[in-house]
């Protein structure tokens, strides 16, 4: 384009240069033809005078005898003389025409005036005489006067001169008529010559100019297709492009697609500042007007400005032409345009990414999901099938009843908040089964889920517009809790030694595999002490007596009672090693689970040798979760005390863990077990151990008293 | 996964309708989740939407709750006409927020309006669909949103 501008403008000076030329050659063509023209017209009445006046001599010698015929035959001779008075005079008039004008340096007029001043004195007295030539008498009649007489003699000497001298006279004049003649053809050739050249040359330089206008007409129309072919570029192609002057503005000249990213078209002068000012943060925008001023330099790398774009992935908001707004993910690259004197624009690219950036999340979700998969059924292989499936079974039930919950009409905030202590309730049980069988794909959004509910009970007022989050991850959960059991489906499904011909496979059969019998809880207990040891940073063994003996319809309780024994053990009994050591206890702990039937009903003993249970601390932990007050703390006996670890929402713990801190575990237990009719006890001694002891009446009656 | 905002969207397109035409505001119950095709009341405003999600939003409201919006909004005719004409605007509020709030990623068709209590709404089996409880004095309606 600056090319073509240059261009143009030199095309426009030629033309200029060639009408000026014209002009001038015209003029002074007009100029020389007038003066030709004006020198010919002089010439011309030169010509006239001299070819008139070349025959008077001739005539003056007619009239000469034609007077002295007269005179002889004593006619009247005053008609003559008149004649040739009239003659001489014009004569003498076209004389001095020729001598004033511009042939008055002509010899062969000065030749003709000198016989003329010899001739002239010769006809003087015949032209002034005015006596009467004749007397008459009436003897002899007319006859010649003394006066006719001598008027008579003048008359015949200036004949006697005229046919001597009126010859050379005439071819003096008759020879300066012709060389006027030869001066006004030359003149008229000269003319005829000039104007030939004028209108050659006017018509060269007429030739030059259509030239160049034809010329100039292809370059316009290279020039508009030009143009048509850039604008047609910048409306179709899908990046934006501007440029940028030293002032950090943005051209006139922009690419359709910037409208389309930045949904506005005031571009024209706009500055960078400007245009990102309203769609990014401000700390990006000072880093990108930064930026954007380095590119000026002219030591600037432009491959090591390329490599701290900050614009490389822009993340703005734009109206999404719905009143609404939405997020794009833009591109900028700069490439630096260069004149003789340096930087003189930079040439700004933008990209719309906003595709390509959410197909790499979609990417990384996705290859994030394979690898939580890929873990989830490592986690899976080392779970037994039927504890598995056991687990799943139990977990959508409790799911179930989470939406129950949900589903209860809520309109104030008793009755929203009501439903909290619920679902913390069954999420727990299910985050315990699930860190038991080291499950964490599972446990760890239950876990996510149990946040959400703690943060609703830490709301002053609760809407429905709060459960709104509950009811995604719940929605969640469960659609992983579907991949998970379909993913056991097809572990089930796999050939293996142990797996029995004919037997269903697919979650629908695997749903309808009960009853199941009583699993051995052991390996899944050692498992989660080994984890629990090993993220608690506690050293303990666990040992298990009895848990084959436990009946079918107490597995569900045991077990989660266990979970939850075990997790509490872990984290506030067993002692880091160091405490241990300190007060002579050996490192590594001991947890012991022991099952036994006792009389028509069973026990269950879950000890620790941590570091037992201190009144003062529960109470205190009571007090700081407003459980009880002051007052009611200092009035507590130590079986009091020790009954507040089975409150809803009771934990020492401050900070919430995996396994810990809700306050709900505890309380689960014991209502686990009152629902099975049965009886809770704890006992310890600080420093050495704690001891649950639970006591379940017979199976039978328990199963007769819940239908 | 449906992200909270999208959720929130058609909640707000809802509850929107009630504060600007009943000069009333609707809160929202208790959220939960449903498998399957879910009860619906006499009259259904639905919106199919295809794009970045696959699926239907519907709101559906019982005849006595829309008659007395009917009477807030100084209307005299209740016909059946009426009611449904009603339910269209509310399910082309939702329609209208939804198109602010996510452009040109949903293709959102124009609402359309089932009456009666069994009404053919095309949901994929097996789906699980968001029950939203709308409450409006003492009347509740419900939206439901089925979106993969």
């Amino acid at each position: 384009m600056m090319l073509a501008g240059t261009e143009r403008r030199r095309r426009q000076l030629v033309i200029a240069g060639l009408g000026t030329a014209l002009t001038l050659v015209m003029g002074a063509v007009l100029i020389m033809g007038f003066r030709l023209a004006t020198h010919m017209r002089a010439d011309i009445g030169s010509l006239q005078t001299a070819s008139t006046a070349q025959t008077y001599p001739e005539e003056i010698s007619h009239q000469l005898n034609s007077l002295r015929d007269r005179l002889e035959v004593r006619a009247y001779s005053g008609q003559a003389l008149a004649d040739l008075q009239g003659t001489v005079k014009r004569f003498e008039q076209k004389l001095n025409e020729l001598s004033v004008s511009g042939e008055a340096d002509a010899p062969q007029l000065h030749r003709a005036l000198q016989l003329w001043h010899q001739y002239a004195p010769v006809l003087d007295p015949v032209l002034y005489f005015n006596g009467q030539p004749y007397v008459d008498s009436d003897s002899a009649g007319s006859s010649l006067s003394r006066e006719g007489r001598q008027h008579y003699a003048e008359v015949k000497r200036a004949q006697l001169f005229a046919s001597d001298g009126a010859g050379p006279l005439q071819a003096q004049l008759a020879a300066l008529a012709a060389t006027l003649q030869r001066t006004c053809s030359d003149a008229a050739a000269r003319l005829r010559t000039l104007l030939l050249a004028g209108v050659l040359a006017a018509l060269a330089l007429a030739g030059a100019a259509g030239y160049f206008r034809l010329t100039r007409s292809s370059h316009e129309r290279a020039a508009r297709e030009a143009q048509e072919q850039t604008r047609d570029i910048l409306q179709t192609v899908r990046e934006g492009f501007f440029l940028l002057d030293a002032d950090y503005r943005i051209g006139s000249v922009w690419s359709e697609a910037l409208t389309r990213m930045f949904s506005r078209q005031d571009f024209a002068g706009l500055s960078f500042e400007a245009l990102l000012k309203d769609l990014v943060a401000p700390a990006t925008l000072a880093t990108a007007t930064k930026y954007i001023k380095l590119l000026w330099g002219d030591r600037a790398h432009e491959n090591l400005m390329k490599s701290i774009n900050p614009l490389g992935q822009l993340e703005i908001t734009v109206d999404n032409g719905h009143g609404g707004k939405e997020t794009r993910y833009l591109q900028f690259d700069f490439h630096r345009v260069m004149g003789p004197e340096g930087v003189k624009q930079v040439l700004c690219a933008v990209g719309d990414i906003t595709s390509s950036v959410l197909l790499a999340r979609e990417l990384q979700d996705s290859q994030e999901n394979a690898n939580a998969q890929v873990d989830m059924m490592l986690s899976m292989l080392h779970v037994e099938p039927m504890q598995l499936l056991s687990f799943l079974d139990t977990a959508e039930t409790s799911l179930e009843l989470v939406n129950t919950i949900l589903k209860e009409p809520a309109r104030t905030d008793a009755e929203f908040r009501r439903k909290l202590g619920g679902l913390f309730r069954e999420l727990h049980g299910i985050k315990g089964e699930a860190s038991a069988l080291n499950l964490k794909s599972i446990a760890s959004r239950v876990h996510a889920l149990e946040d959400m509910v703690a943060d609703c009970k830490k709301k002053p007022e609760l809407t429905g517009n709060d459960f709104l989050p509950l009811v995604l991850r719940l929605d969640d959960l469960l659609a992983h809790l579907r991949s998970v059991r379909e993913m056991a489906a097809r572990l089930t499904a796999l050939p293996a030694p142990a797996a029995a011909a004919g037997a269903p496979s697919g979650s629908a059969a695997l749903r309808t595999q009960s009853p199941r019998p009583v699993e051995d809880l052991s390996p899944a207990l050692q498992a989660m002490a080994a984890r629990l040891a090993e993220d608690h940073a506690k050293h303990f063994r666990l040992t298990v007596a009895g848990l084959s003996e436990v009946p079918p319809s107490y597995a569900a309780t045991i077990k989660d009672c266990l979970i939850q024994m075990l997790r509490n053990a872990a984290v506030h009994g067993i002692e880091p090693p160091e405490v241990r050591r300190a007060h002579t206890k050996q490192d590594v702990g001991v947890v012991s689970v022991h099952f036994r039937k006792v009389g028509e009903g069973y026990e269950l003993l879950f000890e620790d040798d941590g570091a037992g249970i201190g009144t003062e601390a529960l109470k205190a932990a009571a007090v700081r979760r407003r459980l009880i007050s002051e007052e009611e703390a200092r009035g507590m006996d130590t079986r009091a005390a020790m009954a507040l670890i089975f409150r809803p929402g009771f934990t020492t713990q401050e900070d919430v863990s995996m396994d810990a801190g809700r306050g709900v575990g505890m309380d689960m237990v014991a209502r686990s077990v009152y629902a099975l009719g049965g009886r809770l006890g704890v006992s310890t001694h600080p420093g050495r151990f704690t001891r649950f002891k639970i006591l379940l009446p017979a199976a039978q009656t328990v199963s007769s008293a819940v239908a | 996964m449906l992200h909270e905002q999208e959720l929130k969207t058609f909640v707000e397109g809802t509850t929107n309708f009630f504060e600007v035409t009943a000069q009333q505001p609707a809160s929202i119950g208790s959220p939960y989740l449903m498998e399957g095709s879910p009860a619906v009341h006499e009259y259904t405003g639905v919106i199919n939407i295809s794009g970045k999600r696959e699926g239907v939003v519907y709101f559906t409201a019982s005849k006595a709750m829309l008659t007395v919006l009917l009477m807030k909004m100084q209307e005299n005719d209740f016909s059946h006409e009426t009611m449904r004409d009603l339910v269209g605007e509310v399910a082309n509020t939702i329609s209208g927020n939804a198109r602010r709030d996510f452009g040109r990623e949903f293709v959102i068709s124009v609402p359309s309006v089932l009456s009666g209590e069994k009404p053919h709404i095309p949901q994929k089996p097996g789906m699980r669909s968001f029950i939203i409880p709308i409450n409006w004095r003492s009347h509740s309606a419900k939206l439901i949103v089925a979106l993969t």
